[in-house]
């Protein structure tokens, strides 16, 4: 018998808001529409839902905020997960705990943020996160994400040999595949050459080695597989749901320096129990949504999930494998660096879309499985992921 | 009984805190009063928390230390009052050598905060510590251009002082030893 969590809960229905650079709206405006979008994707209302979760860093409208706003003023089951990118898809797992355990029967899990006109990563408008390890870092001006994943996909390049065309391979692959997207923020195909001529960020990331900041929400359904099978949309469920992998703190502040090494991630202690609690391995994947707040997490991501050997990520993703029609379709509507960045939860989104088989264009045709992984860590000591199947 | 720490033991006296104490982190608005400035946006400067800041202190004074565990003799860093290996709360200060190798660096060309805009573009280092495996410490590279860089590259310790209470720990590459 497999775990009770597995295939307990399903993905009933997904929403999003339209993404940009500036919504003029609030957050619990961008949180209200993309939950009222998923409700109706699924054939339900605010009168159905009885429980609410996100994550949040101080930058956002929280449940006891949203569901009032959405006349549910008796929220059964509610989570306010302080975090990022990291935690986004230890929500929508919590969320299937709370189902599994019987506590709720219909969560909505919601992500909503004016990431570029209100508050921007590792900039303006944020408040500092607790010191920690920040303030052995902030001083020197080593603040924004971009910054820290420079240096861990430095430390990659000097350990494999890890190219600059390995990083671009990525951003250029993921906008072929906008192009099948309406959603996505870019469409307009761009090639190695416009990649390797962007602008430097933090070498060794360009431009185009970084996400789109968006203003935007998105929103999941989620409930009991039983029920989910009587709704209007085919089901998806989560067969599988880890968190953690600790490996994070890239200060090596553990015993014997756990985390020094930064050219594995978290993923890499977490995939085993991912792909344990499903019964399913790497090869059984049909389409992975690989959180890509930068070109590079890509890459660890496809050798610490077990799709390639270590060190091996750059020439596997140049390879051609991650297209729609290759062995490992990777961020088929285009990531966070070609459709917007939802900070992990249109991943999910993406995910359900591709194995409801209603994914357009972009489609992975007849995909079974698939895999949606949070931010794999470098603060927050850990990461998450799902695996998602299709229930037919 | 496996995991149990041991009884603890009277602690090391370390330097007393600061007077005033470094700013807490959790405000945008991290400047010290009577360094109000309208032209030069301040460094953002995260407080120190219980556990370090007698660590910024040492650095204050252009000391460079790690953590001792005087229950297994783990070398840890940042600083914190319990052994990730054995639990033991019972430690001391060691002086780092001050020399470590490049681990990973990156040039920054985007202004992300104004206080470093004049200042782009910058390198920042992420040492590893000659002192033991695990301890890394991030800084500015210092008396040299990023395109001396290479993994490995030996770099020591030079301390700037900052700005009024704040002291830095930034790295150049280390002279060649006959």
């Amino acid at each position: 018998m497999g775990a009770p969590l597995r295939d307990a809960a399903a993905v009933a229905g997904v929403g999003y808001t339209p993404f940009g650079k500036d919504s003029g709206v609030s957050t619990t405006t961008l949180a209200c529409e993309a939950i009222l979008a998923a409700l109706d994707d699924a054939g339900l209302g605010p009168e159905d839902v009885d429980g609410i979760a996100t994550h949040r860093v101080g930058d956002s409208s929280p449940p006891w905020v949203v569901a009032p706003a959405l006349g549910i003023e008796d929220q059964g089951w509610y989570l306010d997960q302080f975090g990022g990118g990291s935690v986004s898809h230890a929500v929508l797992g919590q969320a299937a705990m709370a189902i599994a355990a019987g506590v709720a029967e219909t969560v909505v899990c919601y992500r909503a943020i004016n990431a570029r006109s209100e508050f921007r990563m590792g900039g303006q408008g944020r408040p500092p996160a607790g010191a920690f390890d920040l303030q052995y870092q902030a001083p020197y001006g080593l603040l924004a994400p971009a910054q820290h994943y420079a240096l861990l996909a430095r430390a990659h390049m000097l350990a494999y040999g890890t190219a600059h065309e390995h990083l671009g391979a990525v951003a250029v692959g993921q906008r072929e595949k906008a192009a099948g997207n309406p959603r996505a923020l870019k469409r307009a195909p761009i090639t190695m050459e416009d990649y390797l001529a962007s602008r430097w960020i933090a070498e060794p990331f360009r431009l185009l080695d970084c996400c789109l900041e968006t203003d935007g929400a998105c929103a999941l359904v989620l409930t009991s597989a039983e029920r989910a099978r009587d709704l209007r949309r085919p089901p998806v469920n989560i067969t599988a749901a880890a968190w953690g992998g600790g490996h994070s703190s890239y200060s090596g502040a553990g015993a014997g320096g756990i985390g020094a090494d930064t050219t594995t991630s978290a993923a890499a202690r977490l995939a085993p129990r991912l792909y344990a609690m499903a019964g399913l391995g790497p090869a059984d994947v049909d389409v992975a949504e690989l959180y890509d707040c930068f070109t590079w997490t890509v890459l660890v991501q496809l050798e610490d999930y077990g799709f390639c050997a270590k060190g091996e990520g750059g020439p596997y993703a140049a390879s051609g494998a991650l297209r729609i029609g290759g062995e490992l379709p990777v961020n088929t509507h285009g990531g966070f660096l070609s459709e917007g960045y939802v900070h992990g939860i249109n991943h999910a989104a993406e995910a359900v879309q591709q194995l409801r088989g209603d994914a357009g264009p972009r489609q992975v045709p007849g995909a079974e499985v698939a895999l949606s992984t949070a931010q794999p860590g470098y603060v927050l000591a850990g990461t998450s992921a799902l695996l998602l199947t299709a229930a037919r | 009984m496996p995991g149990a720490p041991p009884a603890a033991e009277p602690r090391r006296p370390r330097p007393a805190p600061r007077t005033p104490p470094v700013p807490q982190a959790g405000g945008a608005d991290l400047r010290q009063k009577g360094e109000e400035t309208m032209t030069e946006p301040e460094r953002p400067r995260p407080g120190a928390d219980r556990d370090s800041a007698a660590w910024w202190e040492l650095v204050r004074g252009h000391r460079l230390a790690v953590q001792r565990c005087t229950g297994c003799a783990l070398l840890r860093f940042p600083a914190r009052e319990y052994c990730p290996a054995c639990r033991s709360r019972s430690w001391e200060w060691q002086d780092s050598a001050g020399t470590g190798r490049v681990a990973s660096w990156t040039v920054t060309h985007q202004p992300f905060h104004p206080a470093f805009a004049a200042e782009v573009p910058y390198t920042v280092l992420r040492v590893a510590l000659d002192d033991g495996p695990g301890l890394h410490c991030w800084g500015r590279l210092a008396g040299a251009g990023p395109e001396v860089l290479a993994a490995g590259l030996p770099v020591e310790a030079v301390f700037t002082d900052a700005g009024p209470g704040l002291t830095l720990v930034d790295w150049r590459p280390a002279a060649p030893r006959r």
